[in-house]
């Protein structure tokens, strides 16, 4: 276990390097300027800018100094906000982003895992049929469409909740975003769980247990749902990563200082070092949940050994 | 059964959810958006666009930063909150002599930053310098190229120096140049097209004009006089560089063989401190609307003291001093910045609002619901998103909607076939109804010449391009579209060269479909639509790789004079995403300038911008209106033709008989009911 998680960990540095390189790359290829505005710069001015930035230097000596600068974990100054670090973007956007991401995750996770289990043992039941289709309803729901349904709910005819804009953690405001937010997680994994359930409920381990006259409650809960739960967790590496990283739309209805609005921006502005710093963390953090994901199966599931 | 059962009663459900929603018991005022609760005590919530690049006044070039800039900075001059003329800040007057080409400005005693050090001529002075550094490399530098030698110094240039004599060469020892589009390249400072070398016979007019000055003018200085030798010649530093233009100017390179090069430094530009409360700006040629430049942000004092400490870190809440009506007391990126009243402030005595929080925000449906929800008080330009204003925002009484100084217009690419054609391109601007357009549009006005029309007072607009068709036709018809009766044939016409090409984004859409349809009706032509994403847009466009048409251009001018938008083509080489340029245009707008009596002026500029139109390397389009939600509590903030705010005459009035009932009164010239 402890030889598999270090190789997987080794793994990870040179593949953040080659994405951080195809972003750089692809940055390059992209149309356009930072520092380009609707009135055309005068040739005098651009020059200036291109000097103080280093942009005169021939591609591979900014590439290496890039290279450099990032190996030593300095992703140098954002080029639209002149005064701020990408490290410091970074320190102060992930948190807002993690609070919404784990809030709305947490809240899904129960959520979700309650009704799919409940369905599957009621299957075909009323309970089945209602809860599965607020699941569809939620899946087929893109949140830019519930975001703004919620909001006119509540916020502007109810007047109850702040219809945008952070406050701190934890707040009213947030309840509106994690909502959205989840909806479609939660719909998922009701579904995901009721699957797994239903597969692992007919299986011959469950029939053991009940034969060795286990009750029912211990045979879902100590048996049934650490199998039936297996695609959930496999489903949970890659959607909290990406909720943690920050969740554009979300970000952008609610107004969240987040990572996932800075980093829209970012690449609308050619903002290259912040988008590489976001490249660099998204990208660390989706293959450390994925090895998250790995390990916890050692624990789940005991087929699995590494 | 079972499930069509259960899904009909969710969807009664939702439908009943939304239903007690919609009909949920309101405020009493409806007659305004939203809830109606002025804020506890002096405190004002505003939403100023997206996240500031800057808190730097010299760094920043839009108008989310233009706003908060003048909370935290003060200029000499302020704009009205009402009309945006420049009106007394820092400095209590100022004098401007016959020709518009010295400015001298007498500070106020009693002007402090925001750490209670005085603010002297001598701020201003290292204001100005540091911007025009070239390492800072101020993307908005160019508005104070104006100053003599500011351009110079800024772009990196060099005087050049006899080492026999000692003495400098002058810009008018220069030979002249052989091709215009050159002329930026080969001599930046002193000869850019907006600004032709001064012959020596001007410059002796400007001596004379010296004398001439009245008792009120500053007392002359070494420095004086040596800003108003004749202007030298200056040539770019960078050895590469100047190599580069003296291969191109063979004439200029024999005249500067084996002459010293001296770099053009900050202390060479045209600006002095005469005493500590006295400033002198000495431009290089005459510019009647340099006054109205001023109340900008680039020319707002800031402070050395914090600059020279925190380098690019100074605007940092714990390190920035400020010198406006407001200091910083927090900023939170994409969260909030908040300011509070400044104790040192020169005038706090009539500041009313104690704090402000601006909210950085960027999508307008998010600004609308805080707005209506009664978490902000008042918005921006343009935030009323087009389908509300449809759904009736625009009646209610708290909806600001006032003419705006800006132009939205069409760029036309005449390099390539069939838009180098003079009368292809009028031909279409005249196969335009622009009103029908105008009502398309809901709260825009329809603008047929390239300044807006009746925005700037005094200013006579020509009349433009009226809808003609028939004319559009003869005019096609005569560019070689036409059959063999000598008749205009849509058919013969390259439509697949011509391609409306626009940054994405609804309204911008909205416009070109409209046009395009335009043409379809009155001239049997389908040019077809092409979005971009907006880096990609500036790209193609500054690069003239647009197909004839690049649609989403539109300019929100830097103050109060057409000047502002006529000077957008002055620019050597046609550098203007259109690349169009004609020397008689340039000579034109510097006769114009050099004018003294300012309707006078307007009438030479106004012939200018016709001879503009004529050549017609733009399809006006548009006036924008400024379009924004006002609480009626919120007083003293006016629908001013620039949505720039002189926040310290804003204040809460929480005695609702006094609110506002629809737009404040524009045409009373009372400073905020004072």
């Amino acid at each position: 276990m402890f030889r598999f998680i270090v190789r997987r960990l080794i793994v990870t540095i040179p593949m953040v390097l080659i994405v951080i390189s195809l972003t750089w790359a692809l940055i390059r290829l992209a149309p356009g300027n930072f520092y380009a505005s609707d009135k055309k710069l005068p040739a005098a001015i651009e020059k200036n800018i291109r000097a103080k930035y280093g942009l005169d230097k021939p591609w591979y000596v900014q590439y290496g100094r890039m290279m450099g600068n990032i190996l030593q974990l300095d992703f140098g100054n954002s080029l639209k906000y002149e005064n701020e670090t990408v490290n410091d973007i970074l320190k102060r956007t992930v948190p807002v982003s993690a609070a919404l991401g784990t809030c709305a995750y947490l809240l899904a996770l129960v959520v979700g895992i309650c009704f799919g289990t409940l369905a599957a043992l009621k299957q075909n039941s009323k309970l089945d049929y209602a809860s599965m289709g607020v699941a569809m309803l939620g899946i087929s729901l893109p949140n830019f469409v519930l975001g703004p349904i919620l909001v006119l709910v509540f916020s502007l005819s109810l007047y109850w909740l702040p219809p945008a804009r952070w406050g701190g953690f934890p707040s009213w405001n947030l309840l509106l975003p994690v909502l959205t937010l989840s909806a479609v997680y939660m719909a998922y994994i009701a579904r995901l769980t009721r699957a797994g359930m239903l597969e692992v409920l007919r299986s011959d381990y469950i029939r053991t247990a009940r034969a060795k006259g286990l009750t029912e409650r211990q045979v879902v809960m100590r048996h049934a749902l650490r199998g039936g739960l297996l695609p959930v967790v496999s489903f949970t590496g890659p959607a909290l990563a990406i909720l943690i990283t920050g969740t554009v739309v979300v970000e952008r209805i609610y107004a969240m200082p987040g990572l996932g609005n800075y980093f829209i921006n970012a690449n609308l502005n050619r903002d290259e070092p912040l988008i590489l710093g976001i490249v660099a963390f998204t990208s660390i953090m989706v293959l450390i949940f994925n090895l998250l994901v790995d390990v916890a199966y050692g624990f789940i599931d005991p087929r699995i050994r590494y | 059964m079972a499930e069509a059962k259960t899904a009909r009663l969710l969807t009664f459900v939702l439908a009943a959810a939304l239903l007690a929603a919609s009909c949920a018991p309101r405020d009493r005022h409806n007659e305004f958006f939203g809830k109606v609760e002025p804020p506890q005590g002096q405190v004002l919530r505003y939403i100023t666009g997206s996240e500031p690049e800057s808190l730097d006044p010299q760094m920043s070039s839009g108008q989310p930063e233009a706003r908060l800039d003048i909370a935290l900075y003060e200029g000499l001059v302020e704009y009205h909150p009402k009309t945006m003329e420049a009106i007394p800040g820092i400095a209590e007057r100022w004098t401007i002599d016959q020709d518009a080409s010295e400015f001298v400005f007498f500070l106020r005693k009693n002007a402090k930053f925001s750490n209670g050090d005085p603010i002297t001529a001598r701020d201003f002075v290292y204001t100005l310098r540091r911007g025009l550094r070239p390492e800072l490399a101020s993307r908005i530098a160019y508005l104070a190229w104006d100053i003599k030698y500011a351009e110079a110094f800024n772009t990196g240039g060099a005087f050049v120096r006899d080492p026999k004599t000692n003495r400098f060469l002058l810009a008018s020892e220069a030979p002249p140049h052989a091709e215009e589009g050159a002329t930026a390249e080969v001599v930046p400072a002193s000869s850019s097209s907006t600004a032709p070398a001064a012959s020596p016979d001007e410059e002796t007019l400007f001596k004379k004009e010296l004398s001439m000055k009245g008792e009120d003018a500053a007392p002359d200085t070494e420095f004086h006089k040596r800003i108003h030798a004749p202007e030298r010649l200056v040539v770019p530093e960078d050895e590469k560089d100047r190599e580069k233009a003296l291969k191109a100017d063979p004439k200029l390179a024999a005249l500067v063989a084996g002459k010293e090069f001296v770099p053009v430094t900050a202390e060479d530009i045209g600006v002095e401190a005469v005493d500590d409360y006295t400033l002198r700006i000495t431009l290089r040629q005459p510019a009647p609307y340099f006054l109205g430049l001023v109340p900008h942000q680039f020319f707002r004092a800031v402070s050395e003291k914090a600059i020279e400490q925190w380098g690019v870190n100074w605007t940092k809440p714990e390190h920035i001093i400020t010198s406006g009506s407001f200091m910083l007391s927090e900023h939170k990126p994409y969260n909030q910045i908040v300011v509070v009243k400044n104790p040192y402030y020169w005038d706090a005595a009539s500041v009313r609002l104690d704090k402000i929080y601006f909210y950085p925000l960027e999508d307008n449906t998010t600004m609308m619901n805080l707005y209506k929800a009664g978490e902000v008080d008042a918005t921006f330009n343009h935030t009323v998103p087009a389908s509300w204003l449809k759904s009736g925002v625009r009646y209610v009484k708290d909806y600001m909607d006032a003419p705006e100084n800006a132009s939205a217009y069409w760029q036309l690419n005449t390099t390539k076939p069939p838009m180098n054609d003079k009368r292809v391109r009028k031909a279409l601007s005249i196969s335009i109804d622009r009103i029908a357009l105008a009502d398309y549009r809901v709260v825009s006005k329809p603008n047929s010449a390239f300044v807006p029309q009746g925005i700037l007072h005094g200013y006579p607009s020509p009349q433009g391009f009226g809808l003609d068709v028939e004319e559009a036709k003869r005019l096609l018809a005569e560019a070689g579209y036409k059959d063999a009766s000598g008749k205009y044939d849509p058919t013969k016409f390259p439509a697949e060269l011509v391609e409306i090409t626009y940054n994405t984004n609804e309204s911008n859409k909205q416009i070109a479909e409209f046009v395009q349809a335009q043409w379809k009706q009155n001239l049997g032509i389908t040019i077809s639509l092409r979005n971009v994403e907006w880096k990609t847009y500036l790209n193609m466009r500054s690069k003239l790789e647009y197909k004839g048409i690049a649609g989403g251009a539109g300019w929100v001018g830097d103050y109060m004079d057409p000047y502002t938008y006529l000077g957008l083509f002055a620019t050597a080489g046609g550098d203007n995403g259109t690349g169009w340029y004609d020397p008689k245009y340039v000579q034109m707008l510097t006769a114009a300038n050099r004018e003294p009596e300012q309707s006078k002026r307007y009438a030479m500029l106004s012939k200018a911008e016709e001879y503009l139109l004529d050549a017609a390397p733009v399809i006006p389009l548009l006036k924008p209106a400024t379009s924004w939600m006002k609480k009626p509590y919120v007083k003293g903030l006016y629908p001013n033709p620039g949505t720039l705010h002189a926040w310290k005459f804003v204040y809460i009035e929480h005695d609702p008989a006094k609110w506002d009932q629809g737009m404040p009164d524009m045409t009373t010239d009372d400073l905020a009911a004072r």
